[in-house]
């Protein structure tokens, strides 16, 4: 190669010196924070006493467990009604723009509306209920219940980020040979045959990715919780992100936060890699 | 067309226009609040219809928060955030997909860890930092913090690599200069994923929140979602105001989006299949 | 093509050296900017009459705002070179940015700061040299125009740290149309038993609740109760009180009205307000502060609103308690503390001051001296011509102290678990024995046991 050595660092070099200062810096200042212990104010070096506190917190494992279970139910649903909204919109001719665009606004909302017109939405007496109620079903306690407030916080998060994902698989299905499903209806494959046996592995690697960032995301959940159920009922709706800032800003417990957020860190990354090598990716 | 075809594409149709119902009914609702006075808000069943109070709404609304100046250090902030960070971000996607350096997997590793580093945390040491260099209610405090933004880097160096070598290769032949190289050519082909990036870093940037609250001290410099916010105190809330001002808040997201959007669509997917 | 890409590189770099400058004015209290005479930290100085013009910077959420900038148009009179910026920030996130300040090591904070009562002592626990020491800058002699319940919250070991400023006596804000329509009389009410009763037959004749209730997420309902029995998460030693008979006392009750579906189930703030919007409770147990929001989003129903006491749980037995308020402290990173002090001394201790903030705001004076005012005794119509301030001033000498102490906010958590517990059926006593173990293992404190 006969370009000097020096030149791939030229060009990384405004985004090392950014980084080093404005994100290292501060996360190895709260990473030593981590071993530390006391109020606000105060604080002195503990060793591993928060670590070891973490292992015995039953709010820490409660978040854990709530953080798993939103994701393990939210993220494929939604990926999967992505995908299906997405081969809709494909094979439709005229008004794309008008559906892409509505299905995308909801990932560009400002949170306090949002926030504002989900839980006035998801009351005891609100839309949602009023709609169930008309069709003769039962209101459902959306915000009170331990098991429909994980339900209202997938809901919420459905909404949002559906026509996120929906867009990145239209895009990938315009790659998709027209022959194939040309020859697979001639096979007399119908359309819903189609779309498993097709339009889903075509997709793999978009999938992927949409998986991993997905994944990662809900992994650092905390608006929705925050906005809409505080946490609770109980604890029912405590993600990790939203235990670590209550940690930190209502309790002043900086170290223990701190510890929190690395704990997590290991977390996420572990949940990545073995994401990415179990489906084949390569980095 | 067969009954079954006719069949799926009504159903789908169906589908499609409750899907977009549903994700737009929300801002309907919002831009209706907007034009009416606070306490319609909680009406039931929810209003629906238009009023006359938009102007009033939008006239409280600046002389709560001054939303002009708001909307001003939003769209200043955001724009030059997103600029700066396009740039560093894809000479150093550019550098990570394109050469061969001791230490490259490594640093890519250590970006893309520090995603994954929840912002609470870092919070602190960053705003004292900041306080120590006197930034603090300043544009310097809203616009650095994030410049390299891990997650743009990854999109434009999955990009990168998707582009081809042979004309890079033709070009330093020819003797072009590395910079050169980049700018005219390297660049220029990248539209699709340099849009995608902008987008997305577009609209982290606006809706930012926890960062511009506790980076400024005055209403002059607050960003759209801190002031919003602040017209939430305990009691008291004009709710025709805050929405409002969100209404205001999702114009220009959705104007950027729409200019952008063919773009958008390729950008993203260039990076995923070329894995 | 690398000709406009100079140019965008010099527009870049404009750009950036525009935004270095451009910054909106400093807050003078952390920048070494515009050298406003920085009076020495020492609080002895009496050069506070010192004539170099000061301008003092204050945090402060919604309609206090307002009243500070009144105030300090009165105090400009004989103090012209003092002069205030007021940031409205929303209330919690005033807390947000309190805390990083602090944690920062006193960075960027304002001279004066509204701080809720139930989050002083947590602040002043974490952050102990954070706060001014205001008996130290004199506020001692002004402790007798508080009452009891307002000092305790506002000192730490005898001594001062906050300047009470408004105060939450609670009443039961109720609809008479609503009331009138099942045949219920208001004044017949003195004890629980009694609300119980009526409530049951509102019920019945009407449909509407007896009050709401964010079950799951807010026990406010359940601390007034506490609190007018005297007791309340943790007693004046700071020891946890869950298991003290008063307190299951209070969970029961709030028990049997949930049981009898009598409470509304509402989601947070907004979905109280909603409520109290379309009339689908009678009453809503609150402070005093509720007549803003009741006035401002349910114009529709002026005329129509009364207030009583909380009922007592036994005849003749206590009706006041205290729901929210705050007070002004103020960092000690502070520039201009004996100035911010002299200022927000006269706010707290002028009956005019607090008088002007009742009347406009709605903010409900500690200050007993502001009683006087004919305001306190004059008739509401949007409340049907009672007088409703008179009764909340009556009420204020008698509210017992709640002791929030530091570990309130962790205390609030457990509490609120306890009672969704209670609400899903589980027994009090058992619900509160439970949160009073978590607690104990969270904070460290000692359960009270009985």
């Amino acid at each position: 190669m006969r370009t000097k050595a020096h030149v791939p660092y030229l060009f990384l070099m405004p985004a090392i010196v950014l980084f080093s200062v404005f994100t290292v810096y501060p996360i190895v200042y709260s990473f030593l924070l981590s071993f530390q212990t006391g109020a606000g104010g105060n604080m002195k070096y503990a060793g591993l006493a928060n670590y070891r506190r973490l292992l015995e917190d039953s709010i820490f494992w409660k978040s854990l467990s709530n953080t798993f279970i939103i994701l393990a139910v939210q993220v494929p649903v939604m990926l999967f009604l992505a995908l299906v909204l997405a081969s809709m919109l494909h094979s439709l001719v005229r008004g794309r723009a008008f559906f892409r665009i509505s299905f995308f606004m909801p990932a560009v909302t400002a949170l306090v509306s949002y926030s504002i017109i989900f839980s006035l939405m998801l009351a005891g007496d609100g839309l949602v209920n009023q709609l169930l109620e008309a069709v003769g079903l039962k209101a459902v306690p959306w915000l009170s219940h331990p098991v429909w407030a994980k339900a209202a916080i997938i809901l919420a998060l459905t909404w949002r980020w559906t026509g996120y994902n929906m867009m990145i698989y239209l895009a990938g299905m315009q790659n998709i040979p027209d022959s194939l499903y040309e020859a697979a209806s001639i096979d007399g494959a119908g359309k819903i045959r189609q779309f498993f046996t097709i339009t889903i592995p075509q997709l793999r690697p978009i999938i992927l990715l949409t998986a991993i960032l997905s994944t990662i995301g809900t992994l650092q959940l905390f608006d929705e919780p925050y906005t809409l159920t505080r946490g609770g009922p109980s604890d029912a709706t405590l993600t990790i992100w939203m235990y670590l800032y209550q940690t930190g800003f209502r309790y002043f417990d900086f170290g223990y936060a701190s510890t929190l957020a690395y704990v997590i860190v290991v977390l996420i990354a572990v949940l990545s890699f073995v994401q990415f090598r179990i489906t084949g990716g390569k980095d | 067309m067969s009954p079954k075809s006719a069949m799926y594409r009504l159903v789908s149709r169906l589908i499609l226009v409750a899907g977009a119902f549903v994700s737009l009914f929300p801002f309907y609702w919002t831009a209706v609040a907007a034009t009416n006075p606070s306490g319609k808000v909680f009406a039931k069943p929810p209003q629906l219809v238009p009023g006359s109070m938009f102007l009033e709404n939008l006239f409280n609304l600046n002389a709560s928060i001054g939303i002009f100046r708001v909307l001003f250090n939003s769209t200043f902030v955001t724009c030059v955030y997103t600029l700066f960070s396009l740039t560093v971000c894809t000479m150093a996607g550019y550098a990570f997909a394109k050469f061969r350096f001791p230490g490259r997997n490594a640093l890519f590793s250590v970006f893309l860890v520090s995603l994954m580093v929840p912002y609470h945390a870092t919070l602190i040491p960053l705003f004292k930092m900041m306080a120590s260099w006197e930034w603090i209610n300043t544009y310097l405090a809203l616009i650095f913090p994030n410049v390299a933004y891990p997650f743009a880097i990854f999109l434009m160096r999955q990009n990168l690599l998707a582009m081809p070598d042979a004309v890079m290769e033709a070009a330093r032949i020819d003797g072009v200069g590395e910079w050169r190289l980049f700018v005219s050519i390297v660049l220029p082909s990248m539209r699709p994923a340099l849009a995608a990036a902008a987008i997305y870093l577009f609209v982290y940037q606006w809706n930012n929140f926890l960062w511009p609250l506790v980076a400024t001290s005055t209403k002059e410099m607050y960003t759209l979602p801190v002031a919003l916010s602040s017209l939430i105190g305990l009691s008291r809330i004009d709710y025709g105001q805050v929405m409002t001002g969100v209404t205001i808040a999702t114009g220009p997201i959705v104007a950027f989006f729409l200019i952008l959007q063919r773009q958008f669509i390729s950008g993203i997917l260039g990076g995923a299949i070329k894995e | 093509m690398s000709k406009s890409w100079k140019l965008f590189v010099w527009l870049l770099a404009a750009v950036l050296v525009l935004s270095a400058c451009g910054g909106g004015g400093k807050s003078s209290s952390s920048g070494a900017s515009g050298g406003s005479s920085s009076s020495s930290s020492s609080s002895s100085s009496s050069s506070g009459d010192a004539q170099d013009p000061v301008e003092l910077t204050a945090w402060a959420w919604n309609v206090n705002v307002g009243a500070l900038n009144e105030a300090i148009a009165m105090y400009q009179k004989d103090h012209p070179h003092v002069s205030l910026k007021v940031e409205d920030i929303g209330r919690l996130d005033v807390y947000d940015k309190l805390s990083t300040g602090l944690a920062a090591g006193g960075a960027g904070l304002p001279d004066i700061v509204l701080v809720e009562d139930d989050r002083i002592h947590g602040y002043l626990d974490a952050f102990p040299n954070g706060f001014a020491n205001l008996s130290e800058l004199g506020f001692d002699q002004y402790a007798d125009l508080f009452p009891d319940f307002k000092k305790n919250l506002t000192s730490l070991d005898g001594v001062f740290y906050a300047m009470p400023f408004d105060s939450g006596p609670t009443g039961m804000f109720y609809r008479r149309d609503i009331f009138e329509q099942a045949g219920v009389n208001p004044d017949s009410i003195e004890t629980w038993d009694d609300f119980f009763n009526a409530a049951l037959e509102i019920k019945n004749k009407t449909g509407v609740y007896a009050f709401p209730a964010d079950k799951f997420k807010d026990d406010a309902n359940f601390r007034m109760m506490m609190n007018q029995l005297g007791v309340y998460y943790f007693d004046k030693d700071g020891n946890i009180d869950f298991k003290n008979p008063k307190v299951i006392q209070a969970m029961n009750n709030m028990k049997r009205f949930g049981d009898a579906d009598l409470v509304k189930d509402v989601n947070g703030w907004d979905g109280t307000v909603s409520a109290t919007v379309d009339g689908s409770v009678a009453t809503i147990p609150f402070g005093a502060w509720y007549y803003g929001t009741i006035i401002d989003q349910a114009k529709e129903t002026e005329g129509k609103w009364g207030v009583f006491l909380l009922p007592a749980f036994e005849k003749g037995g206590n009706r006041a308690a205290n729901l929210g308020g705050s007070s002004w402290m103020i960092p000690a990173s502070s520039k201009h503390k004996e100035e911010a002090y002299q200022f927000m001394a006269f706010f707290s201790t002028t009956p005019e001051v607090q008088i002007m903030a009742m009347e406009k705001y709605g903010l409900f004076p500690s200050l007993l001296t502001a009683y006087d005012s004919p305001l306190f005794t004059s008739e509401v119509s949007f409340f049907g011509g009672q007088k409703i301030w008179q009764l909340f001033s009556e009420e204020m000498p008698d509210i017992p102290t709640p002791y929030y102490t530091k570990d309130y906010a962790i205390a609030f958590d457990e509490a609120v678990k306890a009672q969704a517990d209670v609400f899903n059926g589980k027994d009090p006593a058992q619900a509160l024995a439970e949160a009073a173990e978590r607690l104990a293992s969270r904070t460290g404190r000692a359960v009270n046991e009985y």
